[in-house]
C-alpha cells in the first residue's frame, strides 16, 4: 500500500475530493459503511420515508452545526447555541401567538433574536476580551433563563397557519425543514469555501496573528460570525418551532454540544484554520443515521449515546491519522 | 490504509453485534420519557408483563433526559417505520410529540396517552382524537396528601404550610399542588399554606426552598412536596434545623429512596403512584381497544399513601404493585 510513493486511485480521489467540495473521503465512508449496516440490520432502513426521516430529524442539528463550523473554524466557540435556539423559537411564538403579529414578523423575531444574542457575544468577544467559551457559556444561561422567563416556564402553544407550514408543510412530499436546512447548507458551504469571508474566516482560525497582518479586520471578522452563529441558531429555533406548533422554552437543550460533534466528526479542526460545511454535513448524517438505525433496532438510548461518542472518537482518530501522514510525506 | 480497514472492520462488528429486533404483526410501540428514572423503570415492568400476560409483541424506547423533547419526536417518527398497531406514548411535554401523533393518527395506529401528558383542548385543535389516557389522578394523589396531614395533625390544627410545586408550568406538578392546597382549605383551614414554590423537580432547590422558608417561619408545621425528590430534599433541611420532630414532610410518588426513608421515620409520607400497574393496565386496555372492546377515554390509576404504619403493616394488597 505505497500511497505515498506513487499517487493511487484513493489518493487522487481524496485529493480531487479536497479540492473540489471540501471535504475528505473517510467520513463519507463512515456514513456509507454506517448506512450499509444499517440497511443490512434493519428491513425498515431502506425507504424513501425514512431516508426523510433521518433528513427531518437532522434539520435543526444541521443548522446549528454550519453555525457551529463557522466559529469554530475561525479559531472560536459558540457554546450558546442551543439555549439561544430555545430562545428564539420562544420570542417567535411569544410575537406570534402572544402578540398575534402576522406570520413574517414571527419568522424575522426567531432570526433576529438570536441573531441579537449571537452579536452580543461578538461584541464582548472582541471587546471586552473575555474568552469566548466564558462568554458563550454565560449566554447559555442567560438565554435559556430568559426563555423561561419570557414563556412563564410553560409552552406557546398554536401558531398561525403560514407559521406552521414552515415546519409541517410538505411540498412535492418534502418536509419544509428539510428544504430550509438544505439550501442554508448549500449558501454556507459556498460561503465558507468560494467566497473572500470564508477565506478569511479560515485564515484567521489558521493564525489570527498572521490574518492580522495580512489586513484582515479580525475583530469584525468575528463579530459577523459570532452574529451569524446566532442568526443561524434562530433559524433552528424556528424550524423547531413550526415543527411542533409551539415555543418549547427546553428546546436545544445540549445541542450545542451535538453541533459540535457534527462538526468535528465532519472534519472541522477544533483550534481553527479547516472546516468545511459539506463535511459538517455529512458528520451530522452521520449521527443521524447512527441514531435513526440504533432507534428502529430498538436499541435503548444508553447504548445510542455510547455509540455517538465512540464515533466521535474514530472519526477524529481516522482524520488525524490521515492528516498527519499527508503532512509527513 | 490497514488502520483505516481495521477501523471500519471494528465499526462494522460493533454494528453487527446489536441483536435484530424482528417484527411481527400487530406490535405495540412504546415510547417512555427516559429510563434513568425509577418511575419509568417500573412502568416499564408493568409494560413487560401486561404484553406477557395478553400475549402481545412490543417494543419500547425512550430517550437520554425527560427534558430531551426533539430527540424523542425523532424518535417517535423512527418508531412508525415499524408500523406498530398501536403507540403508548408519554410525551415530554403537552406538544413535542403532536406531529408524529397526528402522522401515527393517520395511518390508522392507536395512540395512546400514557401517564396524562397530553393537554385534551390542544389534542382537540390539533384533530387528534387518542384511544384513551391512563395514569395517577394527579388531583386526587394531592388530596390524599392533605388527608393524611389532616388526619396525622387534626382538623384544628393552625399553622404555616409549605407547597414545593415541580417544574413551573408543568401540568402534573400543578394538578397535584392544586389538589392538595383545596382539599386542605376544605379539611383544615386553620393550616395556611404561606408559600407555594416551583422546586423544578429538584432535590436541591427544594432543600433551598425549605431553609429560607424556615428561617421566615420557624414555626412552619408541614411541607408538601409535589414529587419525592423535593420531598427528600426538604427533609434533609429540616432535620438539619433540627425541626424534624416539628414538621410533616409529605411527598408523591412512592419511589424507592423514599420508601425508605419513610422506614428510617424521616419522610412522613408520600402518596405512591403505581407506574408498574399504569404500565400493566394501558397494553391490556390497547389489547381490548385492539379487539374491539371499548375501552373508557380516561383511565385513573388508583394512589396509595405510604406511612410508616403502612409499610410496617405491610397488609395493604395494592402494596404488591410498589415497585
Amino acid at each position: 500500500m505505497a500511497t505515498t510513493a506513487t499517487p493511487g486511485i484513493w489518493s487522487r480521489a481524496q485529493r480531487a475530493s479536497i479540492d473540489r467540495l471540501h471535504i475528505r473521503l473517510e467520513s463519507f465512508i463512515v456514513l456509507l459503511v454506517l448506512a450499509a449496516a444499517m440497511a443490512v440490520l434493519s428491513p425498515f432502513f431502506l425507504s424513501v420515508s425514512n431516508f426523510l426521516n433521518i433528513l427531518l430529524a437532522t434539520s435543526t442539528i444541521g443548522v446549528l452545526a454550519i453555525a457551529a463550523t463557522f466559529v469554530i473554524s475561525s479559531g472560536g466557540l459558540d457554546l450558546s447555541l442551543g439555549s439561544v435556539m430555545g430562545l428564539s423559537g420562544v420570542v417567535g411564538a411569544y410575537i406570534a401567538v402572544n402578540l398575534g403579529a402576522p406570520s413574517p414578523f414571527g419568522v424575522g423575531a426567531c432570526i433576529l433574536a438570536g441573531a441579537i444574542a449571537g452579536y452580543i457575544n461578538g461584541q464582548i468577544v472582541t471587546r471586552a476580551f473575555v474568552p469566548a467559551f466564558i462568554v458563550t457559556l454565560g449566554m447559555l444561561g442567560i438565554a435559556r433563563g430568559l426563555a423561561l422567563v419570557i414563556s412563564g416556564g410553560r409552552v406557546i402553544y398554536g401558531l398561525p397557519e403560514y407559521l406552521l407550514f414552515l415546519g409541517q408543510g410538505r411540498p412535492f412530499g418534502i418536509p419544509v425543514p428539510v428544504i430550509i436546512f438544505v439550501i442554508t447548507a448549500l449558501v454556507a458551504h459556498f460561503v465558507l469555501a468560494y467566497t473572500r469571508f470564508g477565506r478569511h474566516t479560515l485564515a484567521l482560525g489558521d493564525s489570527e496573528g498572521a490574518a492580522r497582518a495580512a489586513g484582515i479586520r479580525v475583530e469584525r471578522q468575528r463579530r459577523i460570525l459570532y452574529t451569524i452563529s446566532g442568526g443561524l441558531a434562530g433559524l433552528a429555533g424556528m424550524i423547531f418551532m413550526a415543527r411542533i406548533n409551539s415555543g418549547d422554552p427546553t428546546a436545544g437543550l445540549n445541542y450545542e454540544l451535538t453541533a459540535i460533534t457534527a462538526a468535528i466528526i465532519g472534519g472541522t479542526n477544533l483550534f481553527g484554520g479547516r472546516g468545511s460545511i459539506l463535511g459538517t454535513m455529512i458528520g451530522a448524517l452521520i449521527m443521524g443515521v447512527l441514531q435513526n438505525g440504533l432507534n428502529l433496532l430498538a436499541v435503548q438510548s444508553y447504548y445510542q449515546q455510547m455509540a455517538i461518542g465512540a464515533v466521535l472518537i474514530l472519526a477524529v482518530f481516522i482524520d488525524q491519522y490521515q492528516v498527519r501522514k499527508e503532512t509527513r510525506a | 490504509m490497514k488502520l483505516r480497514k481495521l477501523a471500519f472492520a471494528l465499526a462494522a462488528a460493533s454494528l453487527a453485534a446489536i441483536p435484530v429486533a424482528h417484527a411481527e404483526e400487530g406490535e405495540y410501540g412504546v415510547l417512555m420519557k427516559t429510563l434513568s428514572n425509577p418511575f419509568w423503570g417500573a412502568m416499564g415492568m408493568g409494560v413487560e408483563d401486561g404484553a406477557k400476560e395478553a400475549g402481545v409483541e412490543y417494543f419500547s424506547q425512550a430517550v437520554e433526559s425527560d427534558q430531551a423533547a426533539e430527540p424523542q419526536l425523532n424518535v417517535c417518527n423512527t418508531m412508525l417505520e415499524r408500523k406498530p398497531v398501536a403507540m403508548i406514548t408519554a410525551a415530554i411535554n403537552s406538544t413535542n410529540l403532536l406531529p408524529c401523533l397526528k402522522k401515527a393518527q393517520d395511518a390508522g395506529i392507536k395512540v395512546v396517552d400514557l401517564d396524562g401528558n397530553l393537554d385534551p383542548a390542544i389534542l382537540d385543535k390539533e384533530g387528534i382524537k387518542i384511544t384513551f389516557r391512563i395514569g395517577s389522578d394527579n388531583v386526587a394523589a394531592g388530596a390524599q396528601g392533605a388527608e393524611y396531614l389532616v388526619s396525622k395533625i387534626g382538623a384544628d390544627a393552625e399553622g404555616p404550610v409549605l407547597v414545593i410545586e415541580g417544574l413551573s408550568g408543568n401540568i402534573t406538578g400543578e394538578k397535584r399542588a392544586r389538589g392538595f392546597a383545596d382539599k386542605l382549605k376544605e379539611l383544615a383551614p386553620g393550616l395556611e399554606i404561606v408559600a407555594s414554590l416551583p422546586g423544578d423537580w429538584d432535590r436541591g432547590k427544594a432543600a433551598t426552598i425549605t431553609n429560607d422558608i424556615l428561617t421566615r417561619n420557624p414555626d412552619l408545621v408541614a411541607i408538601f412536596a409535589a414529587n419525592d425528590g423535593m420531598a427528600l430534599g426538604a427533609v434533609e433541611s429540616v432535620y438539619a434545623a433540627g425541626k424534624g420532630d416539628q414538621v410533616t414532610v409529605i411527598g408523591v410518588d412512592g419511589n424507592s429512596d423514599a420508601v425508605k426513608s419513610i422506614k428510617e421515620g424521616r419522610l412522613n409520607a408520600s402518596v405512591a403512584q403505581l407506574p408498574y400497574l399504569v404500565g400493566k393496565q394501558a397494553v391490556e386496555n390497547v389489547k381490548k381497544a385492539i379487539d374491539g372492546e371499548s375501552v373508557p377515554t380516561d383511565v385513573a390509576v388508583p394512589t396509595l399513601v405510604l406511612t410508616k404504619e403502612v409499610l410496617e403493616a405491610g397488609t395493604e394488597p395494592m402494596l404488591e404493585f410498589v415497585k
